[in-house]
């Protein structure tokens, strides 16, 4: 279960295996406000990558990608829906 | 709904503990897989994802579609920043000023 450092590699892994097949794949969000950290975690049950942080500028990535992630996740319906702004 | 049960679960756990939070897509299944071959006549759908949030204690969860991620992502995105606000900053020059999490 990889530890990464580098939040730009764990980006990239965690698409690379959300692609890989996305029914499978889960991300687990854990905030701790005692301990003043957060960990994210990406895994489809055979790989399991995690990321964590205690760095408020961190807050922001790991919620502009899990955003990104529920996008990917909402994305397969008819393009129309996805365009139109109601 | 869902967002407002989520603030509160935040705000519950400001002082105590954990946080989590899953993320899944969903394809409709209510029904488990059944073993023989007689096959289901349901539709899988595509666009949606599950979303749950539990504090050890309480779980919440809801159900996110296409229609709804755009309105739902905003104001989530709002909470996540908001709420998780404990963690350091950085800065390159520390004052003598302490940073104090205000609860």
């Amino acid at each position: 279960m990889p530890h990464y450092q580098a939040w730009e590699e764990f980006t990239r892994a965690a698409e690379k295996l959300y692609l890989a097949d996305p029914m499978k794949v889960r991300v687990v969000l854990k905030y701790r406000h005692s301990d003043g950290n957060l960990c994210i975690k990406v895994t489809d049950d055979v790989a399991c990558l995690l990321y964590r942080t205690d760095q408020a500028q961190d807050v922001k990535k790991i919620e502009k990608f899990h955003s990104q992630l529920m996008r990917l996740m909402v994305a397969k319906e008819s393009r129309s829906a996805a365009m139109e702004t109601d | 709904q869902f967002l407002t049960e989520l603030t509160r679960l935040f705000q519950k756990c400001r002082t105590s503990g954990s946080v989590f939070i899953t993320l899944k897509k969903y394809d409709g299944r209510t029904k488990p897989v059944p073993r023989k071959g007689h096959v289901e006549s349901f539709e899988p759908a595509d666009n949606k994802c599950l979303l749950r949030a539990t504090d050890g204690k309480r779980k919440i969860s809801t159900v996110v579609s296409s229609k709804e991620v755009n309105k739902f992502q905003m104001a989530y995105s709002n909470l996540l920043r908001a709420n998780m606000d404990g963690l350091k900053k950085k800065d390159k020059k520390s004052k003598n000023k302490k940073s104090k999490a205000t609860q």
